[in-house]
Order: C-alpha cells, then sequence, then structure tokens
C-alpha cells in the first residue's frame, strides 16, 4: 500500500509535466491539423531558460528568503515567455507559408525545426545533461501512508494552476472564443471577422507558454536539462494528446495524467526496460476500441 | 519554374564531386599520414565523441611538432558514425571504408561504440589496417568464438586492440571493490546498452560468485527522465548500495541525483568509467559515488599530469572521460607507424609493415597517461590494473588499485 | 567520386521525369541501367559502392513507404519496424546466435513474408482509425518492435544485437567481403521494386488506393473494398522494407534494435516528402539525395570544406542544423516535393487543401 501511493504520486507528478506539454500539442493539432514536432524542444528550450535565469541569481547570491520566491518566480515567466515567443516565431517563420500546402509538408518542417533547435540547444548548452539547480527544499511530508515530497506538490500545483487558467481563457475570454471558432472552421472564422493568423500566431504563443510552465516542473522534478529532453517527453506528450483525443483540451489533461502514472506503475510492476513497449501497446489497444481516444469526438466523415 | 531549380540543385552536387574527388583520393602531399578517426561526433554522444577526437588531435600535434622521421607529418582525418543524432554501426563500417580507400591512412582510431565496433572489425580486419579503440569494452570483440568470427576474412590476423579495458575485467575488480568496502546487498540497475549491460551483467554474476547478494535488477528504458519509480521500487528491497552499468548521460547522472529526492541519498552508489563525470551533472549529490577506471592512479602517473596540463592548455576544457584513452590509442598508433618508417628506410610503410610495429611485450611498450601499453595476442592490454576512485566534497579520489594481470 | 554516381542517376531521373515519350524514357532508363551496372569496373572503391549499396535499400524502402504513404494515403510513421522485422529475420535465421544457417535468398522471401504478416496484423485492427490516429499508432508500433527486441536479450542478442551474420552465397560462391555483390542486388531490387509499384499504380487495386486517397467515403460506395485494399498496402510496404531489411544486415553482417528507431521512420518519410510523394521517379530522387546528404556528405563534410576553402573549420557539430535546414529549406520552396507527382499537384490547385487523410 506505501509503495502503491508512493507510485501514485509520482506518476501523478510525472503525468502533470506530460499534461503541460500535450495541451500544446492538442492546442496546435486543434486550429492547424499540424503535429508540431519541434513542440518537445520548444519545452526543452523553456527548461533551460529557467536553468540560466536561477543559476544566474544563485551566483548572484541572492536565492534565498522572499529573494527565493522572487527568483523562483522570475525563472518561470522567463521561461513561460522565451518558450511563447520561439514557438510563435517557428509558426511565423517556418508554418505560416505552409497553411495550403500538401499535409506532410508542414510536418516534415516541423521534423526539420525540431532538429535545427536540438541543434541549437546543444551549441548553446552542450551535449551532456545539465543540472537543475534544487531550488525548492524537499522536505517529505506523511499523510498517513502517503509520503510526498514539497517539491511533488509543487509541480502539481503549479502545472494544475495553469491548467485551471487556460480552461478559463479557452472558454471565456474573447481570444479563446476566437481561437475555438479558428478550430472549428478557418473560412467561417474569417468570414464574421475574426483575424485568422493573429489568432493561430495567438494559440502558437499560449501553447509555448505551458510549455514553458512544463519546462520549468520538468527541470525541477527531473533535477536537469539535456538538449534531448523534448525528444522523449514530446513523444511521450503526443502519444497522451492522441490517448485522451487530439484537439481535445481536457483530453490532453487526462491522457497526460494516465501516461505518467502508466510509465511509473509499469517500471514498478515490471520493470523499466518496458515502459515505453506499456504506454505504446496501451495506446494501441485504446484506439483500437475507441477510435477517437479516450474522449475525443467521432469525426464527421467527410462527403 | 520547375527547371532552374533542379538545374541549380545539379549544379551543387556538380560542383561537389571534384571536392568529393580531392577529399577522398589520394592526399595532396605524399609526405602526409593519414591518422584516420571513427567516433560519434554529433548528436547525444557529441560531448564525449568531441573530447575524445580532442586527446587524438593532442597526440598528433605533439608528434608532428617532435618531428617524424622521414620528415612525414601526421594528420588526423575524422569521420562522425552517427546518423540522426544516434551512433550508427552502418555509418561506422562505411566511414571505415571511407578511411580505407585512402592509402595515406596507416591507422584507425576508434570507434567509441561497441556495436559500432562489432561492424567494423571485419572490414579492418579484411584491409588489415591497424585500429585502435579508446573506449569499445564488449568482450566479445577481442575474445573468445564472437571475436574469432569477427576476424573470419582473415582468421590468422589480429588488427583489432583497444587501450580500454574489458567488461569482465572491469566488473569482477569492481565487484572486489564493493565487498572491500563492506557493501553486500546491491540492487543493479544498467542502461540497457552495450556497455552498462554486459558490464552490470558481469558485475552481477562476480559478485555473487564472491558471496555477495544480488536483491534484484533492472534496466532502463532510453530517455527516461523520471527515476524515482525505479528508485521507490529499490527503496523497498533495503539494499546496501546502487551498482549502475551505464555513463553520466544515459542516466547514471540523474539517478544519482534524483536518489535525494526520494530520500536515498545516504545511500553507496558505484558504477564504471562510464560515470567518472557524473559530478558535472549531480553536483554534490555524487558524493558517495564510487567509479572504476582502468588505469594505474593518476596521481602517481607523471605522464597523467603532463597529459592533463596539456589538454587544458591546448583545448581550455578540463580532460574528457575517453580522452586520456584516446591520446594513448593514438601515442600507440604513431609509434608504430614511426618504427615502421624507420624499418622501411624513411620511406612510407605498407599497412601491415604498421601492424607488426605494433606492441606486444614489455619490452616495446609505450608510456602513455594511463600507464604503460602493449597487447596481448587478443589485442587487449597485457598488464591491466583497475583503480576504484570515490567521490568526496564534489571531488574524485583515489581508494586503491588492483593489478589483474598478478 | 560518390556525388557523380548521385549525379548521374539524379539526373537522369530528372529527365525521365521531363520527358514525356515513353521511347525517350525507355532510352534513359536502359542507360541508367548499364552506367550504374557497367560504370563501377572503371571508376570508384569499396566506400562508394557501400554507400551507394546502402543508398539503394533506403530506395527500396523509401518505394515500399511510398505505397502506403504515396498511393494509399496513409501516413505510417512507423515503417522502420518492418525493416527491423527483415533484418532481424536474417539476424536470428542465418547467424551462430542459433546455429540456424538458412540460405540467404530463401530468407529474402521469408522475411518479406514476414513483414507483410506484421504489417496486416498491426493494420487489421487499427485501419480504419482516421488520418493522424493511424500514423500515431504505426509511431507506436516503430516504438514497440526494437523496443522490444531490445529487450529479450536471450533471443535477440539484447541491446548488443546478432553480429558476425553469415556472409550470403551465389551457387556456392561466396561474397566475401567485397560490397559488389550487395550493390548489384540492391540494383536489381530497386528495378523489381520500380517495376512492382509502376503496375500496382496502374492496376486495379492501384486505382483503388487513389479513389480511398482522394475520398474515402465516395471510395466505399462506390463498391471498393476499403479495408482490404489498405490491408494490401501495408502488406505489399511492409514486404519491401523486409527485403531491405535482409539486404541491410548481411551486408552490414550485423543488426542490433539501434539502426531501427524512430529517426529512421522519420528520415524515410521524409525522404518521400522531399522528392515528391506518390511519384515513384520522385521519391528515387527524394532517397538517393537523403542517403548522400546523410551518409556521405555530413560525415565528411569538415573535410569536403577544408579542402574547398583551405581552412580548419569543425562543422561536425552542426550536422544536424544542417540536415535540418535542408528539410526546411526544401519544403518551404518546393513544399509538393523536388519533383511533384502531376495528378496530385493538379489536385492541389484545382480542389485546395480538401485533400483528404493523407
Amino acid at each position: 500500500m506505501h509503495e502503491f501511493l508512493a507510485q501514485l504520486a509520482n506518476g501523478v507528478e510525472l503525468g502533470a509535466i506530460y499534461a503541460l506539454i500535450a495541451l500544446g500539442y492538442t492546442l496546435v493539432y486543434g486550429i492547424l491539423e499540424l503535429i508540431n514536432f519541434a513542440h518537445g524542444d520548444v519545452y526543452t528550450f523553456g527548461s533551460f531558460v529557467a536553468l540560466g535565469i536561477l543559476v544566474g541569481l544563485r551566483a548572484a547570491g541572492v536565492l534565498h528568503g522572499a529573494g527565493l520566491i522572487l527568483g523562483i518566480a522570475a525563472a518561470l515567466i522567463a521561461a513561460i515567455l522565451a518558450s511563447a515567443l520561439l514557438n510563435a516565431g517557428i509558426e511565423r517563420l517556418a508554418y505560416r507559408r505552409l497553411r495550403k500546402a500538401p499535409r506532410l509538408a508542414p510536418l516534415i518542417t516541423a521534423i526539420g525545426v525540431s532538429f535545427m533547435l536540438e541543434n541549437l540547444i546543444e551549441l548553446w548548452q552542450g551535449s551532456a545533461p545539465v543540472p537543475f539547480p534544487n531550488v525548492i527544499p524537499n522536505p517529505q511530508l506523511h499523510f498517513g501512508a502517503l509520503e510526498v515530497g514539497v517539491q511533488q506538490i509543487v509541480v502539481v500545483a503549479l502545472a494544475i494552476a495553469t491548467m485551471i487558467a487556460l480552461h478559463f481563457f479557452v472558454q471565456r475570454s474573447k481570444l479563446g472564443k476566437a481561437m475555438r471558432a479558428v478550430a472549428q472552421d478557418r473560412d467561417a472564422a474569417s468570414l464574421v471577422g475574426i483575424n485568422v493568423d493573429r489568432t493561430i500566431a495567438i494559440t502558437f504563443l499560449i501553447a509555448g507558454a505551458l510549455a514553458g510552465v512544463a519546462g520549468f516542473v520538468g527541470g525541477v522534478s527531473f533535477g536537469s536539462a539535456w538538449f534531448l529532453n523534448g525528444f522523449g517527453a514530446g513523444l511521450r506528450a503526443f502519444t497522451a494528446a492522441v490517448l485522451g483525443g487530439i484537439g481535445n483540451i481536457a483530453g490532453a489533461m487526462l491522457g497526460g495524467f494516465l501516461i505518467g502514472m502508466l510509465e511509473s506503475f509499469s517500471t514498478w510492476l515490471i520493470g523499466g526496460q518496458w515502459s515505453n513497449v506499456a504506454v505504446f501497446s496501451v495506446l494501441i489497444l485504446v484506439l483500437v476500441f475507441r477510435p477517437s481516444g479516450l474522449l475525443g469526438e467521432t469525426l464527421p466523415e467527410k462527403v | 519554374m520547375r527547371s532552374p531549380r533542379i538545374a541549380a540543385l545539379a549544379a551543387i552536387l556538380l560542383l561537389a564531386s571534384p571536392l568529393a574527388a580531392c577529399s577522398s583520393g589520394p592526399a595532396p602531399a605524399s609526405t602526409t599520414i593519414g591518422i584516420g578517426v571513427d567516433l560519434p561526433l554529433s548528436g547525444a554522444d557529441a560531448s564525449v565523441g568531441t573530447s575524445t577526437l580532442d586527446g587524438i588531435k593532442l597526440a598528433v600535434a605533439r608528434a608532428n611538432a617532435k618531428g617524424v622521421p622521414g620528415g612525414f607529418t601526421f594528420a588526423v582525418q575524422a569521420l562522425d558514425d552517427t546518423q540522426q543524432g544516434v551512433h550508427n554501426p552502418q555509418q561506422g563500417a562505411s566511414n571505415v571504408r571511407t578511411l580505407i580507400a585512402d592509402d595515406s591512412v596507416l591507422a584507425i582510431i576508434g570507434p567509441y561504440n561497441s556495436n559500432v565496433a562489432a561492424a567494423e572489425i571485419p572490414i579492418t580486419n579484411q584491409a588489415g589496417i591497424v585500429q585502435i579503440s579508446p573506449s569499445a569494452v564488449s568482450d566479445g570483440l577481442t575474445l573468445g568464438k564472437d571475436a574469432a568470427m569477427l576476424r573470419r576474412a582473415n582468421p590468422g590476423v589480429n588488427t583489432f586492440f583497444r587501450v580500454c579495458t574489458t567488461d569482465s575485467r572491469q566488473g569482477s575488480a569492481a565487484a572486489r571493490f564493493a565487498l572491500d568496502l563492506k557493501l553486500k546487498r546491491v540492487y543493479i540497475v544498467d542502461d540497457n546498452e552495450t556497455y552498462g549491460l554486459d558490464l552490470a551483467n558481469v558485475f552481477a554474476r562476480d559478485f555473487t560468485k564472491l558471496g555477495g547478494t544480488v536483491l534484484g535488477r533492472d534496466h532502463i528504458a532510453p530517455d527516461t527522465q523520471d527515476f524515482k519509480a525505479l528508485l521507490l521500487k529499490i527503496k523497498g528491497y533495503k539494499p546496501d548500495f546502487i551498482f549502475f552499468g551505464g555513463t553520466t548521460s544515459t542516466g547514471g547522472g540523474l539517478l544519482r541525483r534524483q536518489m535525494f529526492d526520494v530520500g536515498m541519498g545516504k545511500l553507496a552508489f558505484m558504477g564504471g568509467d562510464g560515470i567518472p563525470d557524473i559530478a558535472e551533472v549531480a553536483k554534490k549529490r555524487a558524493d558517495g559515488t564510487y567509479y572504476t577506471v582502468a588505469a594505474p592512479n593518476a596521481d602517481l602517473l607523471p605522464a597523467a599530469k603532463r597529459f592533463v596540463a596539456a589538454y587544458k592548455a591546448k583545448f581550455g576544457s578540463d580532460v574528457g572521460p575517453y580522452s586520456a584513452n584516446a591520446y594513448a590509442a593514438t601515442q600507440v598508433a604513431i609509434s608504430a607507424i614511426e618504427q615502421a618508417i624507420e624499418a622501411n628506410g624513411k620511406k612510407m610503410p605498407t599497412r601491415a609493415e604498421v601492424l607488426a610495429k605494433i606492441p606486444r611485450n614489455a619490452k616495446n611498450e609505450v608510456l602513455t597517461p594511463i600507464g604503460p601499453i602493449s597487447f596481448d595476442k587478443n589485442g587487449d592490454v597485457r598488464k591491466p590494473v583497475i583503480s576504484l576512485y570515490a567521490i568526496r566534497n564534489g571531488r574524485s579520489s583515489f581508494i586503491e588499485q588492483l593489478n589483474l594481470s598478478e | 567520386m560518390i556525388y557523380t554516381y548521385a549525379f548521374v542517376a539524379i539526373a537522369a531521373c530528372v529527365a525521365i521525369e521531363r520527358f514525356h515519350n515513353r521511347r525517350a524514357k525507355t532510352t534513359i532508363v536502359l542507360l541508367l541501367a548499364a552506367f550504374l551496372a557497367i560504370a563501377p569496373r572503371f571508376y570508384g572503391n569499396d566506400a562508394v559502392f557501400s554507400v551507394l549499396a546502402d543508398a539503394a535499400v533506403y530506395v527500396m524502402l523509401a518505394l515500399g513507404l511510398n505505397i502506403v504513404v504515396g498511393f494509399a494515403g496513409l501516413l505510417d510513421l512507423g515503417y522502420a519496424a518492418f525493416f527491423a522485422i527483415g533484418a532481424y529475420t536474417y539476424g536470428m535465421l542465418a547467424s551462430p546466435q542459433f546455429g540456424l544457417h538458412l540460405p540467404f535468398w530463401a530468407l529474402l522471401f521469408l522475411a518479406a513474408a514476414l513483414a507483410a504478416l506484421f504489417g496486416a496484423l498491426l493494420g487489421a485492427p487499427t485501419l480504419r482509425l482516421h488520418g493522424d490516429y493511424l500514423a500515431i499508432v504505426t509511431l507506436g508500433f516503430g516504438e514497440i518492435v526494437p523496443q522490444i527486441f531490445q529487450n529479450l536479450t536471450k533471443y535477440t542478442g539484447g541491446p548488443n544485437g546478432i553480429a558476425a551474420l553469415d556472409v550470403p552465397t551465389f551457387f556456392g560462391h561466396s561474397f566475401g567481403a567485397s560490397v559488389m555483390p550487395y550493390y548489384y542486388i540492391a540494383l536489381f531490387g530497386i528495378a523489381a521494386a520500380l517495376w512492382i509499384s509502376r503496375n500496382l499504380r496502374e492496376s486495379r487495386l492501384g486505382r483503388a488506393w487513389m479513389a480511398i486517397r482522394e475520398d474515402e467515403l465516395a471510395a466505399k460506395h462506390a463498391g471498393i473494398d476499403v479495408l482490404r485494399s489498405k490491408l494490401a498496402a501495408f502488406a505489399i510496404g511492409a514486404s519491401f522494407s523486409g527485403i531491405g531489411g535482409v539486404l541491410f544486415a548481411a551486408k552490414l553482417a550485423l543488426v542490433s534494435p539501434d539502426l531501427f528507431g524512430f529517426q529512421v521512420s522519420v528520415l524515410i518519410v521524409s525522404m518521400l516528402v522531399l522528392g515528391g510523394m506518390g511519384n515513384i521517379v520522385g521519391v528515387v530522387v527524394g532517397s538517393l539525395l537523403l542517403t548522400i546528404v546523410n551518409s556521405a556528405l555530413l560525415p565528411q563534410i569538415n573535410s569536403l570544406v577544408d579542402a574547398a576553402f583551405h581552412t580548419t573549420v569543425d562543422l561536425s557539430n552542426l550536422h544536424f542544423l544542417i540536415y535540418g535546414a535542408i528539410l526546411v529549406g526544401i519544403m518551404l520552396f518546393r513544399p509538393e516535393g523536388l519533383l511533384p507527382n502531376r495528378e496530385r499537384r493538379a489536385e492541389l490547385h484545382h480542389a485546395g487543401e480538401a485533400a483528404g487523410d493523407a
């Protein structure tokens, strides 16, 4: 029981990170039907920006007391801004020209952008993993049989707060409504006066911002950043988005948490080397029985 | 509209073809001797690959500065064996063929990885060219039936040597060291890659044979970032220490680091020569790590100190985990080539003549930063020494060494 | 030298694409075949033919994937799994691993059959999925297969893989250490793959694929057995990959799981898209181009640049940047690929973007 709860908590923490990344995939897919392969690398970039700020502040000796909280906030905000701008920049430079191109052209472009980003991050930070400063004190707390670290609580709380904010933004704000309208029908949206280019750019900004949050909490949780992190995490997060029903925001969250727990429990019960096999086998099985993912709507067939 | 671009593309290819011809054809001047290199130089292995290459460059630069008999100069011809970011046996094989096709190349240093070596050995064996790896440790490359199969094109000839140790030497030394440290109950984790898995296998076998207890084993999947699930599981077994087969970047650094996140920071952690740089990732949390290296105590070897100083002066960075091995491998190759030049009346020797001059016994062993080197009939180092180091206060300190030839 | 061969082959492909006269096309094909068959006697070395043989295997793979993606419009992001299945068929059945030494030629057919079988097994439950969902299922399959080969150490040699595979023989003559037999077999393989691709495209099945690709619902109403046609595409495409795998494994005399990762699947999809999906000649050009970039240009880029500009720069840490820039650059300037499929080109310009799930 004790170990079950510990693995559950770990799975939730891992899942929170995957869910944040998965949301970025799902938002972009929802609006452009593009699998943004470079998204995982935007997450890596966010992680390194946060890492850079924290290392700098620690060297300046300001990371204690109130300075610690401000420093963490500064790192988080910097990661969010940097990732958001990077993602929007990619859209502007690489994807916008390809809106009317054959479906696979933007996909290959995204793969190319991903390679370029990985190489640039490697040139910037080297090809070895870089330690992420342990800024959040991590005493273990006990709640009955459940033992969790403060760090875990911070990671999950931050992720959930971000998801709630996203939910309200998409459902309530004018921009959120415009996003949903463009996702449903780009031509109709532009007929009713929505600026499609701007809405798509904002979607990329938001997806990037989510990747920035993920980059920060991922760095805290894993204790390092690595130029290829985005590949593995991106693959699992993308799987999470599809598992939940791609294009569906709640689905991406659900999928993220499920994949996180699946990874944690499969490592515990059948061994770490089978965790990828477990994740992808479950994905295939789910899709065989629910072809549009867990929460996805059945697509109307084109006539 | 369509044709100009295709014509441009064609023009680029056409322009590239004479360039290719001069790079892979005979060397520009016949006084140049190529030292072929095959290493992973981009992607995930780029940092170790590059620091390994720097060791080779340093050895070549020093040999040229000293003067080569017959007025020759050595030139490094380095090829990258990664494809799509991962070291790739097919690319390694292709690179070795490219190097062999260039008549000025008299020896090849590399590869870094064992499975790349397994694809290359049949080719270098057939061509009769000396190949020295700084780091490929898999037993089957030099030992037993596996090695004989790799050499089947030319069964009587062995062209493959390595200055690193073998998995079985290192794994069994590590098992003895662990018991010396009174560590009796182990949980073994490996990265499920060639080097890590083999090392963990030998360690598990010898640790049990010597009376230790293996509580359990696990292999991690590639790209894993979260090791807490695994560590929580290990915690339940209450081991004395964790043995890790793998390198710092395939999980060693993160595993050690995350041990502190699940309240296992006090536990000892041990690995092989893939984790000397663990403090770069685990920082202060690296304390309590033990690792083995296949060389005598560096503090007592003047050549090692000189090498470290020269490396820092030339490249402005710290020595990588296999820089010294690469330097040593290159020294051995250069020494053999220079002897062959002398024996050939100061003229360009053949590859077979170079092979004949590879040091085989104490009389002609080469002094290197990792100790004196000569090879046995399999191509392994004749007097293997394995040293144990511990990380204390973020720094490596020598503990003891084991002379395996005694 | 390698560039000379690549240039001749690509130039010939472009010429074939531009001529509309059937006789002219046939002449070019025959001239190219004659050149590729005879020139090695006079020009080149082992290193060059080794890369060309590898390139030829990739051309076969790309032609196989073209049937799935280009003809039938099913995005497959895990094609390397079938390549792995083919390679391991040879690795396990023609090596000291189990002491089985089945003949190379028989294994070519066995691997094709096995790959096709696995293609059908994967396809049967999943082919009714829509576009990108199918893509992710195949991606998952592509992750699972090499991982299983890596984990089942007892049977597959685990991460080490299996080395020292049998050297094939031809009527009792061993291939020895030469790469030329592989070069010629791969050339023959390409010829066969081209012939099969072309005939399939013109066949009833081929027309069914086109119909499904354009509009699945309409195809169904027109009486096409959609699922069976898709299954056929999957199985036939996979079988090309199985044969490619055997050739690859026999030439390298080694199989190991890291040779068949996601990167390989992505590479082959990139070959299709760069060359021009659905267009057989375009696919050949795309795969030749990318193999030359990957196996010759990038590993040797330092010596090339140094020789050209008499410098000593280190570009090896820029490989991915260069590769990525090539992909992005070609896509931005020629989104339909270098040699687009004419029918698809027409569709694109008439029907806008509503081209379906491809």
